[in-house]
């Protein structure tokens, strides 16, 4: 037995905790909970917890159904809402196959192939997620429109904002759970909240966002509001985005910078990018993977709706921040697509490998956009080479179809049921006879 | 001064540059270097050193005059002229020769003098000669001890140990002096030693592996500052310069090898130690040992590293999976293995390699195996009994003896070497420095060769012998492996029921039969043979049967005995098929084919009739004479199916090789029962018979598990329709039910149902029958069904008139039109959803799912239908050379057809491994995990889901074409 399993079973003797919950992730990133008693934690480090993986979105068919959920000890942690009782404790888990062997269909196995690979080129990868989401009154009745908890914008601070009581209790726990926040602040849409997370390796980060939806879902039933990362709920206002800052290290170096590069980017970090453009219209069913995410991409401002690059242009697909001088580890790319909703282990994997074919490859990365792409024409975007991302949930399917690197990534059995998926949400979704229709049909026809 | 020939006699080669250098020494020099010439392993080069030495230093010529120094100098200078260099520069080093091997080798002292004589240095440049010069100093002191006094091998690789844990700590001095700690951060970091150095067994020159660890409360900066540290060092222990190099420090093993971090944090190790780690990277950290630098956290690093190192043994099949990856890298030798002394088959790293596995596995319950060397490792393997005693004594003197080698080879220019040499003058050398006398080049190559042989055969001695030891009566006292340590192995073997295997093994081995002696001395590399199968249980009982049912037949014997490549063939089948077990079980004589590669070949479809009619002949009851033919196909079955599995064959030929057996049987059959109603009636057979195969038998891509569809086309020949039609019934009936009637031998089921108008129709027709009906009736997929048809049994010419009559029907000169196009795409898209079994997972069926067969057939079906009437390249029966000249016809591209082709091989081949494994048909591709790991085994796949990933990713591909080419989406 280990150092941390050792460790991980004297604080749960010592702190008397009474449950464990062992977390994993199904293909379309809802969070999945099995709790345990102490006493079956042993044996659960060992050989896994047995369960029925043909209940779980995308995980197996029927007749293969047996799998085992493996506690990962290394994401041990207390729950910090469970009020003053016994404590509870949760562990991210690794699905496995009878055999022991990693199950292919396991969100946390997919992303840590596609960082073995990174590996295998000498990379590691980093994430840094602005994480928006908005927060309700309370929440909202099937028809009725949501009550954001305050009407002010970007920054701003509200007297006696029940937004900034909730991001500092929502911020005592995170840290509590020891997920890092760099950043929090109003966002630009009533009742929007943004909170950004510090910087850490995909896996660890894909984790904290898990943690982190809850967390912050849980803090605000406890103050009676409601909070949601559905990408777009508003029509008028904006929505709720990831926007992600990545970047890849050489052992302690970082591998996009070059002190002589334009924006210091480096030929590696060029080639990241161009392979992120490259890919991006069939990766974005994984980054933007429901029918609303696509509401938000139409929206202008800080969504971006067309594959293009720029220095410091938020209007761009992907952003190369400012470069801050004397400070060569942090140059990073910012993704702007993803959105909040998404399955963050898989999101981060295609990201991932986008860029990696870029390097691979040797893409050229095209010119930058200094305009704000919004304002210029289509006839104008045509010429200077710049395509819009997929319009729609079924155009991102269709393009995510082809997409060898997309299947490679996922791997076949979650790359098949990915599609099945999406295909029957967009089929329900075209069955709808939505509010817009009746408004405008009825008087005149 | 000796004569030349006295100078010969001592080893000299070339006396007269000998004479030319003794004349220029002092007399009493002279004669002391003559008298030690016998004791230089190359006396040439110590007399040229002595001389050289003479000529540029005084003092030596005094020194000299010592005879019993003049011979310790002539020993070293003869074992290593590469020191003469040294000796140049640093004269008084030689002094030490005085008195090598009195003073006692105090490590201590070692490392103080060493890490002295850096201090206060001003340049990093001075520093580092002043190392080097030291390092260079105590070699001479180890070279004399070892070649001077002649101490232990241990013993000298122990003291190098101990010099170069002294140059790495100088050298972590100079690299912390040029790297001050700024700012309070920045310790230097622990320097763990790994490998040789570790385990305190090192070379003469071998990379020195280490890992560089920091404490936990080390930030960013002070592992960066750390870094630059461990780089330094790296660079002043291999960097060249005048003092000469010393050797490289390799960090490779850490964690992500070359690509990882240097330095990283104790819990950044077991981080990842627990989180990515493969089970063989523990094998590393067996001998870490802390050599200088924080030695706290060395020491917290070693024991947090502890737990992992003993619980990686394990895991299941642990050792064939660290075996396989240590045959690969045999494998990657490059140049000569047979003259390998470290890397080759039973070289140094096979030894190491061996004893490490099985302290692993076993040091997980015992401790007292917890221990770095391998020699020490042997001792206690064998006072635990889990090695023989013998085995562990003659193993450790193979290993000392190619030490030694390895040594003197190392030693003559201090470079690292490892190849055994091949001039003769390098031979002989060699020899001399090992203390061979006489001829030393021919002593040494005997002794390298018996000790090459015993090497072939070490490790089933190391790993298996002791499970056969266990029922053995040994001699009082000696150890023996426990039963828990037995199971242990079994299990570590890949043995999933270790009890059964030891009544297999014990049964096999009792008794004092030839048999029994022979298989005593043969199990150790069965059970090695078993461990690599998929199968192993299940192969040791198969060979447990054979073995039983063959006795004491004199050729099995000798097969076993003599460990051929039959042997170990013999038992990869039994671990790996069923279906050629069973087979092989009821002829166990077969056996014998094996040991041929000429006898795996297929047999020619002309004499298989040839061979299976005459086998018919020697019978007069016809149904004996079928059931004869069956035998013989049992047997061509066998042959086929074992090339299959060892990989002579590919899946084309497999397909082609069923395909004729299946004729010539069919044929052969039927020439029986038309006989058999020749003799009953007493007059001619009054009809000409053809049997037209369709599907696969027609394309000549059967499986093993295969129906035979067949449609019959008959020629009455001078009686009426009638008449013939109830003879050739009878005919047919006969034949079904001899290929169908109950026996050992597999079954063949012919199945006409295909024929027109179905199991309604009549089952035979004549040729103008078939004509009319196709000319009335002739729906496109009937024309679809006939374009695999071809003759394969009964009357050539008449099967051939069938093939031309059907020619209009199945390649219409136009092509189809388009209600036929439309009408087969319907036809399919409903098979699709309705033929599937209910609850399968349509990805899973390897016949009718997406990318599957059945998608890949169609395709190749509606190109000829609309294509072959004008295209005659497109007129073959085979999926593959269809598809093959639809693309010369320019009708799909070339990633088309490897995308199509690349599925059915891989679902073909498939389905033919499922027999073979499973001895059951399947069109189902295995979801159960044993099943699908065996698979994987015999697939040569890395794993089962990388198997399944790679499966469905050809069926994807094939099926985004089908779906292009067949149904014609855009």
């Amino acid at each position: 037995m280990d150092r941390q399993t050792e460790f991980v079973l004297r604080t749960i003797e010592e702190r008397d905790i009474r449950f464990v919950r062992l977390w994993f992730t199904d293909v379309l990133g809802m969070l999945k909970s099995v709790s345990v008693a102490p006493a079956e934690l042993e044996s659960a480090f060992n050989e896994g917890i047995g369960f029925d993986g043909s209940a779980i979105e995308g995980f197996a068919r029927v007749h293969e159904s047996d799998m085992l959920a493996k506690p990962d000890p290394s994401t041990f942690a207390l729950l910090p809402w469970r009020g003053d009782g016994p404590g509870v404790a949760r562990m991210f888990c690794d699905i496995m196959m009878p055999d022991g062997s990693a199950s292919y269909a396991d969100p946390r196995h997919v992303l840590k192939r596609t960082l073995n690979k990174a590996a295998d080129m000498g990379f590691t990868f980093y994430t840094h997620p602005e994480i928006e989401f908005f927060l309700f009154k309370e929440q909202p009745r099937r028809g009725e429109r949501p009550q954001p908890v305050d009407e002010v914008g970007y920054f701003d601070h509200a007297p006696n904002g029940a937004g900034q009581d909730f991001r500092r209790q929502a911020i005592t726990q995170l840290e509590q759970m020891g997920i890092s926040v760099e950043y929090s602040h109003h966002e630009g849409a009533p009742g929007q909240q943004e909170i950004d997370l510090r910087y850490a390796d995909a896996l660890t980060t894909a984790d904290n966002i898990m943690t982190f939806r809850l967390i912050v879902k849980e803090v605000a039933l406890e103050q009676g509001s409601y909070a949601t990362f559905m990408p777009k709920p508003f029509e008028e206002h904006p929505g709720s985005g990831m926007h992600t800052h990545v970047s890849l290290f050489e052992g302690d170096r970082n591998a996009f910078f070059d002190a002589s590069g334009q924006y210091h980017l480096s030929k590696a970090g060029r080639s990241f990018i161009a392979g992120l453009l490259l890919h991006a219209p069939e990766i974005t069913a994984v980054t933007n993977q429901w029918v609303n995410s696509y509401k938000r991409l139409i929206g202008g401002g800080e969504a971006p709706a067309y594959v293009c690059w720029g220095h410091n242009n938020r209007s761009a697909l992907i952003r190369v921040p400012m470069y801050k001088p004397n400070k060569g580890t942090s140059t990073r790319v910012e993704i702007r697509s993803i959105d909040a909703a998404c399955n963050p282990y898989l999101a981060f994997a295609v990201v991932l490998a986008a860029g990696l074919k870029g390097i691979e490859e040797g893409y050229e990365l095209p010119a930058g956009a200094e305009d704000d792409v919004w304002a210029l024409t289509e006839a104008e975007r045509h010429s200077l080479g710049i395509d819009p991302l997929p319009t729609s949930l079924s155009r991102a399917i269709a393009a995510m179809e082809d997409s060898e690197l997309v299947a490679e990534t996922l791997g076949e059995h979650v790359f098949d049921f990915f599609l099945r998926n999406k295909r029957a949400e967009w089929a329900a979704y075209r069955r709808q006879v939505t509010e817009f229709e009746l408004n405008r049909y009825l008087p005149v026809l | 001064m000796p004569t030349p020939g006295e100078l010969a006699r001592a080893g000299v080669l070339d006396t007269r540059s000998a004479l030319a250098a003794l004349s220029q020494l002092p007399e009493d020099v002279a004669h002391a270097a003559a008298a030690a010439l016998g004791r230089a392993a190359d006396p040439d080069a110590a007399l040229a050193g002595l001389a050289a030495l003479c000529a540029a230093h005084a003092q030596f010529a005094a020194q000299a005059a010592d005879a019993r120094f003049t011979a310790a100098l002539m020993a070293v200078l003869g074992a290593s002229p590469a020191l003469t260099d040294h000796l140049m520069r640093h004269p008084k080093d030689a002094a030490l020769l005085h008195t090598a091997g009195e003073q006692e080798w105090d490590p201590a002292q070692v490392r103080g003098q060493l890490r002295d004589a850096v201090r206060g240095e001003a340049s990093r440049s001075a520093s580092v000669a002043k190392m080097r010069a030291g390092y260079r100093r105590w070699l001479i002191g180890i070279v004399a001890r070892d070649v001077v006094v002649g101490q232990p091998i241990h013993v000298t690789w122990r003291q190098l140990s101990d010099l170069a844990d002294a140059a790495l700590a100088a050298a972590l001095d100079i690299a912390c002096a040029q790297h001050p700690a700024d700012s309070g951060a920045g310790k230097a970091p622990a320097v763990v030693a790994l490998g040789k150095c570790g385990a305190q067994e090192l070379n003469y020159v071998s990379d020195v592996d280490v890992v560089f660890v920091v404490g936990d409360d080390a930030g960013h900066c002070d592992i960066e500052h750390a870094t630059r540290i461990a780089g330094t060092l790296m660079e002043i222990c291999s960097e060249a310069s005048v003092e000469g190099e010393l050797w490289t420090v390799d960090a490779n093993l850490r964690p992500e090898g070359r690509r990882g971090a240097l330095v990283r944090t104790l819990s950044s190790f077991t981080d990842y130690y627990q989180r990515w780690a493969q089970p063989w990277e523990f094998q590393a950290l067996l001998k870490a040992r802390v050599v200088c630098g924080d030695t706290v956290v060395g020491e917290q690093f070693v024991q947090q590293t502890r737990p992992f190192v003993w619980t990686a043994g394990r895991n299941p099949g642990y050792i064939a999976q660290a075996r396989h990856l240590r045959q690969r890298a045999e494998t990657e030798i490059d140049g000569d293995a047979a003259r390998e002394i470290k890397l080759g088959p039973g070289g140094l790293r096979d030894v190491e390699f061996s004893v490490q596995l099985l302290q692993l596995v076993h040091g997980c319950d015992d401790e007292s195996l917890r221990v770095p060397g391998t020699l020490q490792g042997l001792t206690a393997l064998a006072a635990g009994g889990y090695i023989g005693r013998d085995d562990a004594a003659a193993l450790a003197e193979t290993y000392t003896f190619l030490r030694a080698i390895e040594h003197r080879l190392q030693l003559r220019r201090l470079q690292r070497q490892h190849t055994l040499p091949t001039a003769p003058d390098d031979l002989r050398w060699l020899g001399r420095g090992l203390g061979f006398e006489g001829d030393p080049a021919q002593q040494l190559l005997d002794r390298w060769r018996s000790v090459a042989v015993d090497a072939r055969r070490r490790h089933e001695k190391l790993f298996y012998r002791p499970l056969l030891d266990v029922y053995a009566g040994l001699e009082p006292g000696a150890a023996r492996l426990s039963a828990t340590a037995a199971r242990e192995r079994y299990e570590a073997l890949g043995f999933a029921d270790p009890d059964a295997a030891t009544r297999h093994v014990q049964a096999l081995a009792q008794g004092v039969s030839r048999r029994a002696v022979i298989q005593r001395t043969l199990l150790p590399v069965i059970l090695l043979w078993l461990s690599q199968s998929p199968q192993p249980d299940a192969g040791l009982l198969a060979f447990r049967r054979i073995s039983e049912a063959l006795g004491e037949s004199h050729w099995y014997l000798r097969t076993l005995r003599d460990e051929s490549a039959a042997a170990e063939r013999l038992i990869t089948v039994l671990g790996s098929s069923r279906w050629l077990t069973e087979l092989l079980m009821r002829s166990p004589e077969a056996v014998a084919m094996l040991a041929d590669d000429e006898q795996l070949q297929p047999r020619a479809s002309a004499a298989l009739h040839e061979e299976f009619t005459s086998a018919a002949g020697r019978h007069d009851d016809p149904a004996q004479a079928a059931l004869s033919i069956r035998a013989l196909r049992r047997r061509e079955l066998l042959r086929i199916g074992v090339a299959d599995l060892l990989g002579l064959l590919d899946v084309d030929a497999v397909g082609r090789a069923l395909s004729d057996v299946m004729a010539a049987t069919i044929d052969s059959t039927l020439r029986c029962a038309v006989a058999a109603w020749e003799v009953e009636q007493g007059r001619t057979f009054p009809a000409r018979l053809s049997v037209i195969g369709l599907g696969r038998l027609g394309g000549a891509e059967l499986g093993y598990g295969s129906d035979a569809d067949v449609v019959f086309v008959h020629e009455p020949a001078g009686v009426d329709e009638p008449m013939a039609t109830a003879a050739v019934l009878a005919a047919i009936a006969d034949v079904r039910a001899w290929l169908a009637a109950p026996s050992p031998e597999p079954v063949i089921d012919i199945d006409a149902d295909l024929r027109p108008e179905g199991r309604n129709g009549p089952l035979v027709r004549t040729l103008e029958s078939y004509a009319a009906y196709f000319e009335q009736w002739s729906a496109s997929w009937e024309a679809q069904a006939m374009l695999r048809a071809r003759h394969i049994a009964g009357d050539e010419g008449l099967g051939a008139r069938w093939e031309s009559m059907i020619a209009s029907v199945r390649w219409p000169a136009s092509g189809i039109d388009d209600a036929g196009v439309r009408e087969i795409r319907r036809i399919k898209a409903r098979v699709e959803s309705e033929r599937l079994p209910r609850g399968v997972d349509p990805a899973a069926h390897l016949k009718l799912g997406p990318g599957g067969l059945s998608d890949v057939e169609w395709t190749a079906q509606l190109l000829q239908l609309r294509n072959a009437g004008c295209d005659a390249r497109l007129r073959g029966t085979s999926t593959l050379a269809v598809l093959r000249e639809a693309v010369t016809a320019g009708l799909i591209t070339e990633a088309d057809e490897r995308a199509l082709t690349g599925a059915w091989r891989a679902c073909t081949n498939l389905r033919n491994r499922l027999v073979l494994l499973t001895g059951v048909a399947s069109d189902l591709f295995p979801s159960d995990v044993s099943n699908l790991r065996a698979l994987a085994h015999v697939m040569r796949a890395q794993s089962p889901q990388e198997l399944r990933e790679e499966h469905l990713r050809l069926r994807r591909r094939a099926r985004a074409v089908m779906e292009r080419v067949f149904y014609g989406r855009a």
